[in-house]
């Protein structure tokens, strides 16, 4: 791997540069208390200090509603107009790793050519990242990232060491060689493990993951769910925030003075009540309960039986979300036996009360 | 006019005619609209209008006097399809906040006093299907442009019309707003039916409900959250009836029960 | 009639119509019906917060919706003694723009001009007068993108809070506003040429009072803390019930208003009449080439005013970007600690004057009074019909009555919906005067008063009826010289019905009976001046609006003290009505 350095000031320039020929993405302050990931137009708006963003990444590979075709009675034409050539630049590990489970899922068993195609001219260029209370990652191993990025930007003082992660990410560099430096020094390698070993530390919640996909099927019918599924608000938030949720519903939209349909792919969440839906109006997962059993099955188990890992890359997104303290979090240490302070238990006493 | 174009006829009772008027607001589809279909009857927009048989009837707002029973059971009997568009034709509005209809008349009392009324006499204020049978619904106030013209295009179709069973919160997060019920404001986004494109949050204003209430909503949860947030148990109550119209009814009923 | 209660309101819009009954050659009922149901608006708020107030008091009217907004906010920012930061001020006014100018154009274009150019609606006017629909949706579309930037939404936007705002409009969305409504300037220009040359009937024409907000330091404006009539005088928003006085009659959910007993108009032409000399600019300069005498007395120029104001909106929005352009914090909304107190907020509406009055006592809404242009405008919406079409009737054009009413209520622009309704013009059977003595007998205490002259044969009729009345022993029979003489008529309240019995000419068959309100007496000239004195002897106003007049046709007033065959007919056709 090649390591290369960039001065803090030299930043902009570069990004102008390669921003000539891709859509640049990065995270952007939209309230005092908010970040999210926005099209770059005005690089001064860029957050680099930024903590999580409202919603993952994956809203710009696919956004919450695509066109996938037209149809009518005769034909049908593919809609690619969601893909174009984009660089997410300021990604944290743990996004990168969501990135990696989509890529995973979507690129095997049930090849997606509409996520694949908008994948395929994404370039990722990830950003170092300071933990909160909220974030998880360390417990999921997903606080380091190794690969799957093209550049990636560790911050020290007024510099960047950058990882180039392949050779897209070295072609980027090559638009701009003259802004960077070859010789990483003494002095950087000392500030940046020392940056290594005081991050480490910084980690606030630790979650025993391993034990959780055997707990998970252990407790499959413990009263913990029905406590859950009776403060659960069934808004779908956690499932939006998540950057590993991929599930989707497919609509018609006709048009009125024309004889086509759009067909469309809108994100669906299976916390909703809707989801599991089927024709004739049978709702198979009617209770919350049963709802958020499958979606923590999915997060905690099921992954980890296919692919080796969970799917919960400890982003705490849906720790600072769920209004009702259902997260990964406290669902988490709760089948580990461990007490949590959260609504959802509170309510729970009151309600039998 | 025999044109083999759909007969659709767009009707208000009492309410806003913040629907119709939305109808009228689309301004680059209106014309489409029109030429798509055969307009029999939409006052708001036209003096020439005809008491026909209809394909398709629109109607929006209460029935809130008994001219307006007759003339819903009128459209009902013309129309093949009648389709309940906004809150008030919904669930009643905001003026089917009283559920009991004790307090209806007496608070009717105080504003009109004991004068008959000559042209129509008045009645408890109430969603359509309270009278007639409908077939599709279509909440808001006032109703979203694209639900509407989603929904008017698959009528127009001939396909069955989308429900849309999700809370406020979904497109909320779409939108990438911070939840405001983590801020102890009092949202009612997770109770409320999706549509209005979460304008409320986005201004960083609380819900209020204006869509009516979703299909299995977690009134218990959202309660004791914000009586922990330190609201009273009147105010969450009224707060919550203030859009639900009748529905408020079937509200207090899980309420009561969950509670207990 | 019974006890009207002071606490009120019923939303307007939606469901309305007019109808005027002739009995012969007298228009002897004119009503603006408004069968919009009753929604209680004042009732269901009470006890919500006032946050919650101000979401839902602006569900009243879509089309106004923004203006209640204002209006809530003023009427609640005054009880909670809330002073809000000039951006936010500056921003309000903005968005009150927006909505004027989408209301204005809608009415204007969609719903008057297919009237003038003889189309059912503006899609079927749109092959033939392209350019002005297009100008129309072009303009709409713009205002309802300010109200979106400002409000939130079209209909109904909740970003404005008490305290101000709940998020500011960037500084590109507000160059933008600015600079299309720069662009807009040459087809303004157009809508007002186009709508101050429309060939306006002079029928009906008559005086009447205009009611409008004083914006203050002799600018033109939309809101104020007093209100301006025409007469000069001035009330602070507080004494709004001085102008309003609402009253409820039976045939409208929508409650009514007089000032001094006497009708009066808000809107566009109302507010064009009092402030007009204050139009600066382009507007300015064409008030000054369009405004006439005419504009005084003719509701049709509403259209016309309303193209002026078009013209404003459009000069002030480029002005009120660069004033909101000075401030580039975003004030956050004002916090308040008052728990109680008292405010009215006064705001002019599209259709005109709107108030709102609130009480809030332990932080609840105690007390709520909203008046609505349109309750406001009622009274003269049915004058003006019931003059244009007694004027039409005696001239013969009884064919154009109701084209002429639906022109009238349509200029008055009281609500969209029911303004494009259908007028209706009905006759009345023979003995139609029977039935309205019986409702007036089922619905109130009447109180009968004989007037006319001894001495003057056939004008006897009423004085001899009275005495009659009071041989069989009824209560409440006044001779007309005793009324004017003292002061016999204290004591009845607006449960009572006054019904005057006098020998009236309308150019009919002798012995002919027709029931009139006093008021359509009193716009018909040629027999006005003998119930002027009557008129003014009603001080009560409730008590003035509840009055009619049984006139028979007399053959001859001619000095003598015989009454004639055909009128002693009629004479004892009416007592032995009353006597069943």
């Amino acid at each position: 791997m090649k390591i290369v350095k960039l001065k803090e000031a030299n930043l902009h320039s570069f990004l102008e540069e390669i921003s000539k020929e891709a859509d640049l993405w990065a995270p952007v302050k939209a309230a005092p208390d908010r970040y999210k990931f926005e099209f770059i137009q005005d690089l001064n708006k860029i957050d680099t200090d930024c903590t999580r963003t409202i919603l993952p990444p994956r809203k710009i590979l696919l956004p919450p509603s695509i066109n996938m075709f037209q149809a009518s009675e005769k034909e049908y034409k593919e809609d690619f107009s969601h893909v174009s050539k984009k660089i997410i630049f300021g990604i944290h590990p743990c996004d990168i790793h969501g990135i990696l489970i989509m890529d995973d899922f979507f690129s095997h068993e049930f090849y997606d050519p509409y996520y694949m195609e908008s994948r395929k001219n994404t370039l990722l260029l990830g950003h170092s990242c300071w933990p909160d209370e909220n974030c998880l990652c360390k417990s999921t191993r997903t606080h380091i990232i190794k690969e799957g990025y093209d550049l990636f930007f560790s911050k020290l003082k007024e510099r960047y060491i950058v990882w180039i992660g392949s050779s897209k990410g070295d072609d980027l560099i090559r638009t701009k060689a003259n802004l960077f430096e070859e010789d990483i020094s003494d002095k950087d390698i000392k500030e940046y493990a020392e940056w290594c070993d005081q991050r480490e530390k910084a980690f606030q919640t630790e979650i025993n993951f391993d034990a959780l996909g055997d707990l998970m099927e252990l407790m499959y019918n413990d009263p913990l769910w029905e406590e859950l599924g009776n403060a659960c608000l069934a808004c779908g938030s956690c499932s939006n925030v998540c950057p590993t949720c991929n599930c989707y519903n497919v609509a018609d939209r006709p048009a009125l003075e024309k004889k086509y349909s759009d067909i469309k792919r809108c994100w669906d969440a299976c916390t909703l009540e809707s989801y599991s839906e089927v024709a004739g109006g049978e709702n198979f997962r009617k209770k919350r309960a049963d709802r958020l059993k499958l979606f923590y099955t999915h997060k905690f188990q099921a992954y980890i039986s296919k692919y080796g890992k969970p799917a919960c890359v400890g982003c705490g997104r849906c720790v600072a979300t769920c209004p009702v303290d259902i997260n990964v979090k406290t669902v988490g240490k709760s089948l580990d036996g461990e007490k949590v302070d959260a609504f959802w238990k509170r309510l729970s006493k009151e309600v039998t009360k | 006019m025999n044109n083999g174009k759909l007969k659709i006829g767009i009707y208000e009772l009492t309410g806003c005619a913040g629907d119709a008027l939305l109808i009228l607001d689309c301004e680059k589809e209106l014309l489409d609209i029109f030429k798509a279909v055969d307009i029999q009857s939409f006052l708001m927009a036209s003096s020439d209008n005809r008491d026909g048989k209809l394909d398709i009837a629109l109607v929006e707002g209460s029935v809130s006097t008994e001219r307006e029973i007759e003339e819903l059971k009128d459209i009902r009997e013309r129309a093949e399809i009648v389709i309940a568009i906004g809150l008030c034709a919904t669930v009643g509005g905001i003026q089917a906040r009283f559920t009991d209809p004790n307090e209806w008349k007496k608070k009717y009392k105080e504003v009109y006093g004991d004068i008959e009324m000559t042209h129509t006499k008045p009645v408890q204020s109430k969603p359509i299907d309270a009278y007639i049978k409908v077939d599709y619904y279509l909440p808001g106030c006032p109703i979203g442009k694209e639900q509407f013209l989603d929904l008017f295009t698959r009528a127009v179709k001939g396909t069955l019309p989308e429900r849309y069973p999700r809370p406020v919160c979904v497109t909320c997060k779409y939108n990438e707003n911070d939840c405001l019920l983590n801020k102890g404001i009092p949202c009612l986004g997770p109770l409320t039916a999706d549509g209005c494109g979460s304008i409320c949050p986005n201004h960083n204003v609380p819900c209020f409900g204006c869509w009516g209430p979703v299909e299995g909503a977690n009134l218990t949860s959202e309660y004791y959250l914000l009586k922990e947030k330190g609201f009273d148990i009147e105010s969450i109550k009224k707060r919550m009836a203030n859009y639900s119209g009748t529905k408020l009814i079937d509200f207090l009923k899980q309420f009561k029960k969950e509670s207990k | 009639m019974k006890k009207i209660s002071v606490d009120h309101l019923a939303r307007v819009e939606g469901n309305g119509g007019i109808s005027a009954t002739i009995d012969g050659k007298v228009v002897s009922d004119v009503k603006f019906s408004i069968y919009e149901g009753p929604r209680l608006i004042e009732k269901l708020t009470i006890g919500l917060t006032p946050e919650e107030d101000v979401s839902m008091s602006p569900r009243i009217c879509a089309i106004c919706s923004l203006s209640h907004k204002n209006a809530v906010l003023r009427s609640m920012e005054n009880a909670l003694n809330i002073k809000i930061h000039p951006k936010s001020y500056l921003c309000r006014e903005l968005m009150h723009m927006g909505e004027m100018v989408e209301s204005h154009s809608l009415h204007t274009y969609y719903l008057s001009l297919p009237d003038y150019l003889g189309y059912p609606n503006a899609i079927a006017m749109a092959s033939d007068f392209e350019l002005e629909v297009k100008i129309a949706l072009e303009m709409k579309h713009f205002a309802n993108h300010i109200m979106k930037v400002l409000s939130g939404r079209y209909i109904h936007g909740e970003n404005p809070i008490i305290g101000g705002f709940g998020t500011f409009p960037s500084r590109d969305e507000l160059i933008f506003i600015k600079n299309r409504a720069i662009q807009f300037m040459p087809f303004v220009k157009k809508t007002v040429d186009l709508f101050c040359t429309l060939d306006y009937p002079d029928v009906p024409e008559k005086e009447t009072i205009y009611a409008c907000c004083e914006p203050g330091n002799s600018n033109y404006g939309f809101w104020g803390d007093e209100i301006l009539l025409s007469t000069g005088e001035k009330f602070f928003r507080d004494d709004y019930q001085k102008l309003t006085n609402e009253f409820v009659v039976s045939h409208s959910y929508c409650k009514r208003s007089r000032y001094k007993g006497k009708p009066y108009s808000v809107g566009a032409l109302a507010r064009v009449n009092n402030l007009g000399e204050r139009f600066k600019g382009e507007t300015g300069k064409m008030y000054k080439k369009y405004f006439n005498k005419r504009w005084h007395v003719n509701p049709l120029f509403h259209n016309a005013a309303q193209a002026l104001e078009i013209s404003y909106c459009f000069e002030r929005i480029p002005e009120l970007v660069d004033e909101i352009l000075k401030y580039e914090e975003d004030p956050k909304a004002v916090k308040y600690t008052a728990k109680s107190g008292k405010g009215t907020g006064l705001v002019e509406a599209p259709r005109g004057l709107l108030i709102h009055h609130h009480e809030i006592t332990d932080g609840r809404v105690s007390l709520v009074d909203i008046i609505t242009p349109t309750a406001q405008n009622a009274e003269d919406i049915e004058r003006y019909c019931q003059i244009a079409a007694q004027k039409l009737l005696d001239s013969g054009k009884e064919d154009k009555i109701k084209e002429r009413m639906e022109l009238v209520v349509r200029a008055f622009d009281p609500c969209i919906s029911c303004s494009a309704h259908m007028a209706e013009v009905t006759h009345t059977p023979s003995g139609s005067w029977k039935n309205k003595l019986e409702e007036i007998r089922k619905n109130s205490s009447p109180v009968y008063i004989g007037a006319g002259q001894q001495d003057r044969s056939d004008d006897a009729c009423g004085i001899d009826i009275a005495q009659k009345l009071r041989g069989l022993g009824f209560k409440d029979v006044w001779l007309g010289s005793e009324i004017i003489r003292d002061d016999k008529l204290e004591g009845y309240t607006e449960k009572n019905t006054l019904v005057f019995f006098d020998a009236v000419d309308f150019n009919e068959k002798a012995g002919k009976i027709t029931v009139l309100p006093l008021e359509y007496i009193l716009t018909h000239s040629s027999i006005s001046h003998k119930f002027v004195p009557f008129a003014a002897s009603i001080k009560n106003l409730s008590l003035q609006k509840n009055a009619y007049v049984v006139g028979i046709q007399p053959d001859s007033v001619a000095r003598g003290n015989k009454i004639s065959p055909s009128v002693q007919k009629a004479v004892r056709e009416i007592l032995n009505h009353l006597r069943n």
